[in-house]
Formats: structure tokens, sequence, C-alpha cells
């Protein structure tokens, strides 16, 4: 114990003042020579007893009060272990850094991690004192924070009341760099920084540190003490159709991650369609480990879309352990064919066979809705009303049609090019560009030889595709369907530098590309060198001709069904495509949502959705020109937490900025300093009290 | 009847002269007063006439004869009376007017000079102080009293002292009046840590003496006034004891009525004639309650030398009643 006053102990010799008291009490008491000192005596002797006890009592009580005011007045302080920081009380600058992501929602011992914190944060307020200049920063990502610092400690204190998890990861990299900010703005010579947080090493970014060594002192508060704090959560969700179970099928891929020290077996995963379980199961995961889990279902009959979820067996963090995903499939595919070379003979017409493998039998329930034009039509087609164009053996395109397309592609049509004899390599050179995966070069001709069986032998066959790729998993490792066709004829490809956004899926035999894939914005484009008819090869009478378009179109047209089916993360924007609608009301999940509409909506091809802020289903309500209104499946999307947010594990605490020096005297590392002098006074109060109450009694 | 603060006559000069003021105020509120003893006795029947008393009509005779006669009484002897004064160390205390030992004197003063004026014999036993032992015999003689009085003012200069207790006095006075019986007069605080006193007097009054106690007390004793830490000092030991009379004072008196029960109610049962006197209460009210107190003993159907009721003179301090029989002697 120490005394923040010591020179005000010298009161304590006021200790002796009771003791005199006492003494010349006892000479100045007045002397009676009486007769009946028997009848003293023994009323004396039963109350002896007691006298002498309040006697002695009262001699005690004024002793400690003698002692207790000097006591007091020293402001008698000391030190006690603590899991908390050490906290000085007086005019000082500080910040709390409360981390109020929604790993702050894990709950530790019946209460949330935010509960703690906030717990910690009022008695760090307590212990401050009103004079203290105190500012509470929310160390969720992109969070709100005040400007300044405050002395009414009422408001924060109702800002403490209020706070609760949000729906975003934690940057403490932003919000310690707003607690220096703030408190550069002090004049008080006393820094703190407390830090209330679990400190997960995702939450830390490696950069400069927002102070030096001369910054504001760091207590870091960590409410899980030493105890881990395992997680394990849904990090990523996909939804993709699944031919294969029919045309509403779907497959939905989930990541399970485990972010705790031990291993789970048999972890219970569950996928919801429509708001109904259609499919459970269990995963293994080992610690630290992501697995995926993969569920095939069908969506209900009449949908076109559903909501599906994936959720986890619960943990003590839940809201992590669900992902939501919001799919629409369409019933058809909707292709624009393209002739460039139309016949009036139908089987000699360019996309006989493209047409033929396309709606086999011209079945209503092929998956695929074909429109054909000629390249002369394709600037009246609404290209936004198709998922797919196949241009085949066109001309070269005017360059605005080229511009119009490649705008097409980008937001996410998929385009398919077939080359021919109405193609050259100069023409498509000036305006094809940029629907070209690559350029063209002359083409190659295997039919030159003199007789049947040598031509025959030059020809060029289908080899090394990617099989892989969802265009060839349909097909075996040798797939004579495929190796058998024989190409007399095929345009080679001009050199190219692109890697990243190009990627060969199919070769001849001669190493000349057969089909080549390009990425451009959310389109993809395809580029087949030969004839989709059977001009150049014969593809077209071999068996692998019809899964090999109908997988080449499923899978341009996939970007266009799930475009909204990326990741939307809590917190991102979303670009809304406005449909020529008059009305958006996008509605989130908790109730709330943004409408759009007169200025806001007028001449815009897209607007942005900000208000993400919670996990779930955003629905878009529409109205149309008519004044029609209805919920528009193709525009509703879900929003997900950033699995970053879902690993708690406790980063290296050098990674944390320094401790400065921006604090005083405190106590020594790992201790409190508590100050005794209020206890002491209210002792002292106590006792002058059980004084009085002796005195009147006595 | 007009009286003097006791204090007020102590000052009035020579103890002769207080006896003599205390014993004439007491009896100017009588009609005839006198201290009597148990020496007298019937000697015959006279037929009545007008003048005589009609109290000492013989009624049982007029029942018998149908005529009127009067009990005739004669003196067996002359009236002994033995004075006994405590002059203990515990009767020098003083409250705030006179000392116990004094007032005491002083009334066995009155008593001695009503006594010889009534031409009896007068004795003085002064207990307290063991080493010294003060005895003034029984006599009759005018010349006496002085003797008596110088005495009783010796002992009231010289204060009180000592811690001797009664008892030992009045068994000395027992052998003393064992041939005849005597009126012995006790003036005592009682202050007997032993409670022999109360068996003394019985024993005085088994041997038919007519025993009388005036059990002076200082109003203090019986309210104990005093406030703050006080320091008190025994007055027949070397005992202090520092107090709070606040704290204790309802036990004290408690204890202290208690005493003065146990002293009532055994001189009622032994028939001695008990009376509290405070030493703030005038002499001559004083006297006169103890007089008038006997006389309505000795009165037909207040029992001669029967149980006697004890008086509380410190608190009763109404006026005597205005006739007092007086005692016919033998005619």
């Amino acid at each position: 114990m120490s005394f923040l006053a010591p020179l005000m102990l010298v009161g304590l010799a006021g200790l002796l003042v009771p003791v005199v008291i006492h003494l010349i009490g006892r000479r100045r008491a007045k002397v009676v020579r009486f007769a009946a000192l028997d009848f003293l005596l023994a009323s004396k002797r039963k109350t002896a007893r007691r006298l002498r006890l309040r006697e002695r009592l009262l001699f005690l009580v004024r002793a400690l009060v003698s002692l207790a005011i000097p006591l007091a007045l020293a402001k008698p302080v000391t030190s006690c272990r603590t899991g908390g920081p050490q906290v000085t009380r007086g005019p000082q600058a500080a910040v709390l850094v409360i981390d109020d992501s929604f790993g702050a929602g894990y709950r530790l011992g019946g209460r949330t991690i935010l509960a703690h914190e906030v717990e910690e944060a009022r008695r760090i307020l307590d212990q401050l004192g009103p004079e203290a200049e105190v500012a509470i920063v929310r160390a969720s990502e992109a969070s709100t924070n005040p400007g300044e610092l405050s002395r009414d400690h009422l408001r924060l204190r109702d800002t403490l009341a209020n706070l609760e998890p949000s729906a975003r990861p934690a940057d403490l990299n932003r919000a310690l760099a707003r607690a220096a900010q703030l408190l550069a703005g002090s004049s008080h010579r006393q820094h703190t920084v407390f830090l209330l947080s679990p400190v997960p090493a995702a939450a830390l970014r490696a950069g400069e540190p927002p102070w030096g060594a001369d910054g504001p002192a760091l207590r870091v508060v960590d409410v899980r003490g030493d105890s881990p704090l395992p997680n394990r959560a849904v990090v990523h969700a996909s939804v993709e159709p699944d031919p294969s179970t029919g045309s509403r099928g779907i497959a939905v891929t989930a990541e399970i991650a485990n972010f705790g020290p031990d291993a789970i077996e048999g972890l219970g995963v569950s996928l919801r369609v429509a708001g109904r379980i259609v499919a459970t199961g269990t995963v293994d995961l080992r610690p630290g480990e992501r697995q995926p889990k993969r569920f095939l279902a069908t969506l209900p009959p009449g949908k076109r879309a559903a909501e599906i979820d994936v959720e986890l067996a619960g943990d003590a963090l839940p809201i992590d352990d669900r992902r939501w995903l919001h799919t629409e499939v369409r019933d058809e595919v909707r292709v624009l064919l393209v002739d460039g070379d139309p016949r009036t003979t139908r089987h000699d017409d360019e996309l006989f066979y493209l047409e033929a493998a396309l709606r086999p039998g011209d079945r209503a329930d092929s998956g695929t809705a074909v429109t054909t034009i000629t390249a002369d039509d394709l600037g009246d087609a609404r290209l936004d009303d198709f998922d797919v164009v196949v241009l085949a053996n066109v001309h070269a395109l005017p360059a605005e049609r080229v511009t119009v397309l490649e705008r097409w592609v980008r937001a996410g049509g998929g385009l398919m090019v077939t080359l021919g004899d109405r193609t050259t390599a100069a023409d498509y050179a000036k305006t094809m560009s940029p629907l070209l995966p690559q350029t063209l070069a002359d083409p190659v001709d295997a039919t030159w030889g003199a007789t049947p069986d040598e031509r025959a032998s030059r020809a060029l066959h289908l080899t090394k595709w990617d099989a892989d790729h969802p265009i060839f998993a349909a097909f075996s490792a040798d797939a004579p369907e495929l190796r058998d066709a024989s190409y007399t004829r095929a345009f080679l490809l001009g050199p190219t530098t692109d890697t990243t956004d190009r990627k060969v899926l199919a070769r001849f035999t001669n190493g000349a590309t057969a089909l080549v894939e390009a990425m451009r914005g959310d389109g993809r484009i395809l580029l087949y060198t030969s004839t989709i008819d059977r001009d150049w090869n014969d593809l077209a009478i071999h068996a692998g001709y019809l899964p090999l378009v109908q997988q080449a179109i499923r899978y341009l047209a996939r970007k266009q069904q799930h475009r909204l089916d990326d990741d939307i993360l809590v917190g991102r924007g979303v670009a809304l495509p406005t449909l020529e609608l008059t009305r958006l009301e996008v509605r989130a999940p908790e109730g709330k949502g943004a409408v759009f509409e007169g200025d806001r909506l007028a001449g815009r091809s897209v607007v942005r959705f900000l208000g993400t802020e919670h996990p779930g289903i955003y629905r878009v309500i529409g109205t149309d020109a008519a004044g029609g209104a209805r919920e528009r499946d193709e525009l509703a999307f879900a929003v997900n937490l950033d699995p970053r947010g879902s690993d708690l594990t406790p980063a290296d605490p050098t990674r944390l900025p320094p401790s400065g020096t921006g604090e005083g005297a405190g106590a020594e590392p790992g201790r409190r300093r508590v100050e005794l002098w209020h206890a002491v006074a209210a002792g002292l109060l106590l006792l002058l009290l059980i004084e009085s109450l002796l005195v009147v009694r006595s | 009847m007009p009286t003097l603060d006791p204090v007020a006559l102590a000052r009035l000069g020579a103890l002769p002269i207080r006896a003599r003021v205390i014993v004439e105020g007491a009896l100017s509120g009588l009609h005839r007063a006198r201290l009597h003893g148990s020496s007298v006795e019937f000697a015959e029947h006279k037929e009545y006439s007008p003048g005589d008393e009609i109290r000492h009509i013989d009624w049982k005779a007029y029942a018998k004869l149908d005529r009127y006669y009067v009990k005739q009484y004669e003196q067996e002897s002359q009236l002994t009376t033995y004075l006994v004064l405590d002059a203990s160390g515990s009767m020098e205390f003083a409250g705030g007017g006179l000392r116990k030992l004094e007032y005491a004197g002083t009334l066995l003063a009155a008593l001695a000079y009503l006594v010889i004026q009534q031409q009896d014999k007068v004795g003085l036993r002064v207990f307290g102080d063991r080493a010294v032992d003060v005895l003034v015999p029984p006599r009759g003689k005018t010349s006496h009293l002085h003797d008596v009085l110088a005495v009783i003012d010796q002992v009231m200069a010289g204060g009180g002292r000592g811690d001797e207790p009664p008892a030992v006095a009045l068994e000395r006075i027992a052998e003393l009046a064992r041939r005849r019986r005597a009126l012995i007069v006790l003036a005592s605080d009682l202050f007997d840590p032993d409670d022999q006193v109360l068996g003394a007097l019985r024993r005085l009054r088994a041997q038919k003496h007519d025993v009388v106690v005036l059990h002076t007390l200082d109003p203090h004793e019986r309210t104990l006034p005093y406030e703050g830490l006080t320091l008190f000092e025994a007055l027949e030991s070397d005992h202090r004891m520092l107090a709070n009379p606040a704290a204790i004072r309802r036990e004290y008196l408690d204890k202290m009525e208690a005493f003065l029960a146990r002293c009532a109610t055994a001189c009622a049962d032994g028939g001695v004639d008990y009376h509290l006197l405070s030493t703030d209460r005038p002499f001559e009210a004083a006297l006169l309650d103890v007089l008038t107190a006997r006389a309505r003993q000795r009165a037909p159907g207040g029992g001669d030398g029967g149980r006697a009721a004890p008086v509380d003179h410190a608190t009763d301090a109404a006026a005597a009643p205005a006739g007092a029989p007086g005692r016919s002697r033998g005619r």
C-alpha cells in the first residue's frame, strides 16, 4: 500500500487524542464522597461488563476515527492482480476501442463477448473518473465513430448500453488509427487506448502501426482470458444448375471451416431450399481445416427462384453457422443463333445441326429456347432477352454492333463464335477483336492429297481437351465420340500474351487451338475455330456433338443465370439492373430497405444498393411502367458475412501497435491500482455514527 | 406550624438551644405531646365524672354494669430512654445540606431535651469509631441534659468516622437495659453490609424494649442526582469507583428502594417503630412526625408495642394531626 499524499499521515498523531481525552476525562472526573458506595458498586458490578465493553468500544472507535481521518486524507492506494487493465483516475484522455464485430457475439459464459466488453468498459469508465475525456470507438469494419473526445459520461454509458454486435468483421487497424487521431486532438498529457477485443489475427493487417513509441499507452482487455474460442462456420456457398437432376436441379457447394484447436467429427450440415430442409449431411474437420460439402437438390415444382441456405449445427457463434444463397433457374436457356450462312436447303444451313442439337426432337423440355436470326437482323435484336448468342460463320460485324455485343458480354452474356468460309482473319481483325479471345490467322487446310485415304490421314482430330472443364466434364478421358471427328479446315490463331482471361480448352492433333475461352467482365466468350456444321468437320454427325454444344451453351449461360449468386458480403454495395422499371424497392431481411424511384432511377441502367448491413435474403419489388408491382426474383440477392470475422484465433501480440508512453506512472503491469480512500472515508462515517450511538446510549 | 430549614437551624447556635427550638416548635403543633414509653400500667377504675377523658372510659365495664367507669393508670417507674447515634463514616455524607450525622445528632438532642422535660431518664450511646466508646449513662436530672447534648455536640463537631456496625452498639445497649424495659431510639443510615442491624433491632424488641429507628438518609442518596463522569469515594473504606451516574442510576435506585423496603418490612415485622427521615426535612416536622406516629400507636386500637407501620417522613411531609392523645400519669 502506498499513499498519494503521505504528508497527511502526520495527522496520525491525532491517534493520541482519544487517549488524552480518556486520561483527561479520568482526571477531570468529579469527586464525590458517597456513603452508599456499596449500592453503587453493586449496581456497577451488574453493568460493569457492559459498561466496560462500551467504554472500550468507545475508546476503540475514537482511536479508529483518529486513525481514519489522516489515512483518508493521505489517499492510500494499493494494487491487485487483475485481468483488466490498470486504470489511473484523474484528468486524462482515453479511447475505449470496443470490438463490436459479429465475432463479439460469441457466447462466453452465458453472455456474449460484447456484453463482457461493455461491462469492462463501464468499469474502466468508472475508474477513469468524471475528469477523463473519453471516446468510444467501435472496431467493426466501416463503423461510424465519434469525432471527438467527450466528458459526457452519461452519453458514453448510453452508447455502451446500445452497443450490439454488428454483422461485419473487426478492423482493428482502422479502429486504432481512429483512436490515435482522437487522442492527438486532446490537450491532456496522459493518453490511453483501451482495446476491448479478443484481438483475432484476421482483424489485424500488417502495416504501419498507428503510433510510435511516444504514442498513447495501449491496454488490451481480452475477456476470453486464456480460453480458446473454437468456432466453425460456413465460409462460402455457391449454387449452380445441375442438369443431371433435371431442369430445376441445383448443386450447392458449401465450404465448412473449423477455426478451433480440436477436431470435429460428424458435424451436422443441412441444406434448406425455400424454407424447407431438403438435405442433411455430416462433415469431419481437423483443426483449422476447411472442407467443401456438396448437396444436390431440385427447386420446388413451379419455382424458378428460391432462397437457399446451408446451416451447421449450432455453436457459440451462431450467426456464421448459416449462409444464404438466392438462385434463379430459368426453365430455358435463351439462345440467339445468328446465322452467317443461311441456306434455303435446310440441311445446308449453317445452323441445321446446331439447332437440332439444342432442341433434340424439338422437345419443349429441352431446356433451351432457340431464336435464329441472320446477321443483318442482329441490330434489331434485344440482347437482354438472351442468355447466349452464337455468331455462326458471320461476316465481321460493324464496329458499333461489336460494341453493343461487347457491352452485353461484359454485363454477363455468353457469346460463342464459330468460324467458316464467311469469316476472314483480316476482316475480323478490323472490328471483331473485342469479341475474340485471340486474333485469327489464316485457316489451315488438311484436305490436300491424291487419294481419299491420304486426305483422311491428314485430317485433324480433337485431342488434349480440358477434362475438368464443365464443357468436357461429361466426356471420358479418350472420348471416341469426340476424338473420331475429322476436321479438314480450322482457323489458326494469332499470337497472344493474355494468359489470365484466356484459356485453351481443346486442341487439334496438330497443336492448333480448337476451342478457346475468354472472360470479358461478367461474361464469357467461346471461340470455336472450325465450323459448327459439317462444312469443315464431321463432328456434327458424331455422338459427341450434341453434349458438347449443349454443355457449351449451358456453360455460357451459367453466368447469366447466376449473376446475383456471387458472394455479396455485408456492407458491400450491390448493383441492381433497373430493367426499365419505374420503382425499385429493396427489402432487407430485418425489414428495412430502400426505395429507388424518380431521379434515383430515371435514365439509369443500374442502381447501387448500399444497405447490406445484415446477412440474409434481400428481396426486390419492382414496379413497371404500367404500374404493376411484383417481386422480382431475378433481382433478389443474398448477403453473407465476411468469413474473415469467423476466425477468432488470437493474433500474435507483437502485431499490435506498441504501448507508448502516453500514460503516467501506473501500477506495475498485470496489476491494477486500487484507491482505498473511498473505503476509508466510508468507514470513517460509519465509525462516527457508531461513536454517536455509543455516546447517546452511555 | 412555621418551620426552620435544617441548615438555617444549624446556624442558630449551641445545640441545647437548637434542641429546645426544635422541641418547642414541634410541640406548638400539638395539643399535648409526650414521648411515650411502655412503662405505664393500669391501676384502678373510677366512676366517670365530667372532665374525665372520654377515651379512657372502660366500655366493657359499662356493658356489664351499665355505668361509666374510667380507667386510671399509674407509672410503674421512670421512663429510660437510650439514644443511639450512628457516628460512623457514612453519616458524614452531606449531599447538599446538613451532614447526616449533624441531622441525626440534632434530632436526638431534641429528643433528649423532650425526655428530660418529662423528667424521664435519658442516656446516649455513640458508635462508629471502634476505637472510641462513647456512652452516657441514663439520668433524669436537668443537668444531665447538658452532658448528653455536650457529647452529641462534640461528636458532631468531630465528624463521623469508623465503620463500626450498628448491631454492635445495639448489643451493648441490650446489655445495659436488660433489667428493665426502655425506649431505645436509634438514629442511623443503617448502612450495614451484613444487615445485622435489623436482627439486633428485633432482638431488642424481643426483650420488650420499645425501639424506634430514625433512618436518616440524605436526599442525594435516594436520587443519585450526579451527572457526568464522577469518581465516587467511600466514606468508610478506601473504595473508589469511577462511573457515569446516568449509566448506573436505574440500577442504584432499584437497589436503594429494595434496601429501604427491606428495612421497613423487617422493622414492621419485628414491631420496631421505623421512621425514614430525609436530611432536608425540617427538624420540627420530623420530630412532630415521629411523635404523632407514636401517639397514634399508643392510642386505643393503635396497639401498644404492637406491629408498627413503617413511616417514610422523607416523603410524607403532611402535617401531623391537630390533636394527639397524651398519656395520663398515675393520679
